[in-house]
């Protein structure tokens, strides 16, 4: 039997980087996925990219419209379903001085706010048993100069993650939080369109890391496999996938 | 193809509980098993259970004489160790401060962190790179709890070894993490009470915790085999949480 066999799942934000890859580590385990994303680039190629029996929805995590749109959708593709992957995040760098309001509400609209009603919204179709995982960031334990809003809505996602499991506790739903530090995904030229400011920023990031590199994507979707199937008495946590970075 | 084939994994105080249920687990996904514990009855009854793949060695963690036997014994049959799961330890006797003996307090001491300081230094010269080491800490070490200072402080030790370990030991492309595990059904509870008093401690830790029970042994050796795999590959230096909610919230408010 397949690792993932019978399993459904839905991953906000799984059309790039760390979704992308669990969807793919799903599907070829058995599972069937449902993914989402906003930017027409990116649902095309996670449509090609799932092509084993992927769901793609376009879907915007900030809006609550489109998060009861999803609901639905996901309630006539699968009924019922066993992981819900929130991931959809982004950083914006910006020192207190410049951060505009606009920085900031976009900052916590996107991690923390999208996140919280993606997880009221999508809970109540969750089977016994299943789980929920939210990415969070080492920005929210680690103070990184320019990613105070950012870190703030992450800080805000980790806290969201031990109510949400103290809540969902009597229908045995765990709710964990992954904790990437840097990882080598496509978010960094969309932070830094700049190839060389981008390629400096991951020098520096390697340089800092006590693994002295970046973690792929691939090794995010193994620990949220893992919290979402096999840590069965862990709820309220937090794993992280930062080589170190947060814990030395 | 198992998680873990072709490794050759070490596990102090494997001989029960958390570490033997781990044993089984290595086994499964395709790893050469080295057992430890003191008593010889019970490294006789882990043999019996694990079988062909598995070799059982008494040892006692806290004496450095057996520990380099220990070794000398995985090396002249392995040569290396892949997974080093340092997981021997006690609780000693329950003891508010006032009560508490030094020879108590040495004794839980002597296992749980001079015994996980020298189970892993004694093992550097074996360990492969690539190699994953995990120190059993406790949930104790996040809490204060009346009676078990001891204990508690010991594995806080222990958690700051994993940092410190895993710091100095990157280098060599060694891993280390660490397990904290909340309540664990290992039989400790009825070891230490009458059936009629388990039947009591039951229905209270159903009360108590979130998850209204006690986690199984297979839930935290679950735990061990992806922090021993490849799995794992960018986590270091991090305690892993496995207590059902206990530390994190709570379930009333
Ligand atoms: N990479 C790192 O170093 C790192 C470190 C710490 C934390 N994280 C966090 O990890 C998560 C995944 O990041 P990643 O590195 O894999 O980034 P990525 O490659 O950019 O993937 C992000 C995914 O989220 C989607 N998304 C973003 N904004 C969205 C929105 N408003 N509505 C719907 N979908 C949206 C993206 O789709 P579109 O492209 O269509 O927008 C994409 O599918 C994020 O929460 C991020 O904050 C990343
Ligand atoms: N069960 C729980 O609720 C719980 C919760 C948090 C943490 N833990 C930790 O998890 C680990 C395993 O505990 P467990 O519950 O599985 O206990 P267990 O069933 O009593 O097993 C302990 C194992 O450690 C061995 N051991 C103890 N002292 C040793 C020494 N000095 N040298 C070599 N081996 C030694 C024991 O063998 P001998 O008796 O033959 O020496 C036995 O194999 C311990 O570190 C414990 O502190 C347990």
């Amino acid at each position: 039997m397949e690792r993932y066999e019978a399993k459904r799942a839905v991953i906000i934000g799984g059309t790039s980087g760390m979704g992308l890859a669990t969807a793919k580590m799903l599907l070829d385990g058995g599972a069937r996925v449902l993914v989402t994303g906003r930017s027409q680039a990116g649902l095309e190629s996670a449509q090609k990219e799932l092509a084993k029996g992927g769901v793609v929805v376009s879907s915007d995590a900030r809006s609550l419209t489109d998060i009861d749109a999803l609901a639905a959708r996901v309630k006539a593709e699968f009924g019922a379903f066993d992981l819900l992957f929130v991931n959809a995040g982004f950083g914006l760098f910006a020192p207190l001085e410049n951060t505009t309001e606009a920085i900031y509400d976009e900052m916590f609209n996107l991690n923390a706010k999208g996140a919280f009603f993606a997880v009221q919204k999508l809970a109540p179709l969750i089977n016994r048993g299943g789980s929920v995982v939210l990415t969070t960031s080492v920005a929210n334990v680690k103070g990184m100069p320019g990613l105070a809003a950012y870190g703030a809505a992450k800080a805000a996602l980790r806290s969201f993650a031990r109510v949400f499991a103290a809540e969902l506790l009597p229908r045995e739903i765990r709710v964990n939080a992954v904790t990437p530090g840097p990882i080598d995904t496509p978010i960094l030229n969309k932070a830094f369109p700049a190839k060389d400011v981008a390629a400096q920023v991951t020098e520096q990031m390697r340089g800092l890391n006590p693994m002295k590199r970046l973690g792929t994507s691939e090794e995010v979707a193994k620990a949220v496999l893992f919290l979402a199937f096999d840590a069965t008495f862990t709820t309220g946590a937090e794993l992280p996938v930062d080589g170190g970075w947060s814990q030395l | 193809m198992g998680r873990l084939q072709g490794k050759v994994a070490v596990i102090t105080g494997g001989t029960s509980g958390i570490g033997l249920a781990t044993a089984k687990a290595f086994l499964r996904e395709g790893a050469r098993v080295v057992v430890v514990g003191r008593d010889q009855k019970k490294v006789d009854q882990a043999k019996d259970l694990l079988g062909e793949r598995a070799v059982a060695v008494r040892a006692d963690v806290a004496n450095l004489d057996e520990l380099d036997a220990l070794y000398a014994r995985v090396r002249d049959e392995f040569q290396r160790i892949d997974v080093l799961f340092a997981n021997a330890g006690i609780p000693g006797a329950p003891l508010p401060v006032d009560k508490m003996t030094s020879e108590a307090f040495d004794a839980v001491y002597a296992t749980n962190v001079r015994g996980t300081f020298f189970t892993v230094q004694k093992a550097l010269p074996l360990l492969a790179t690539g190699a994953s080491v995990i120190l059993t800490t406790s949930i104790a070490n996040d809490f204060g709890r009346a009676n078990v200072s001891a204990y508690a402080s010991s594995k806080a030790a222990v958690r700051s070894l994993a940092q410190s370990f895993a710091a100095e030991l990157i280098g060599r492309g060694v891993r280390v993490n660490a397990i904290s595990p909340g309540g664990t059904d290992t039989g400790i509870i009825a070891k230490r009470f009458s059936p009629e008093q388990v039947k009591v401690v039951m229905e209270r830790l159903k009360t108590t915790l979130p998850l209204k029970r006690l986690a199984q042994p297979e839930e935290i050796a679950n735990v061990a085999v992806f922090l021993a795999s490849d799995e794992s590959s960018y986590v270091l230096g991090a305690e892993l949480v496995a207590d059902g909610g206990v530390s994190r919230f709570t379930s009333v408010f």
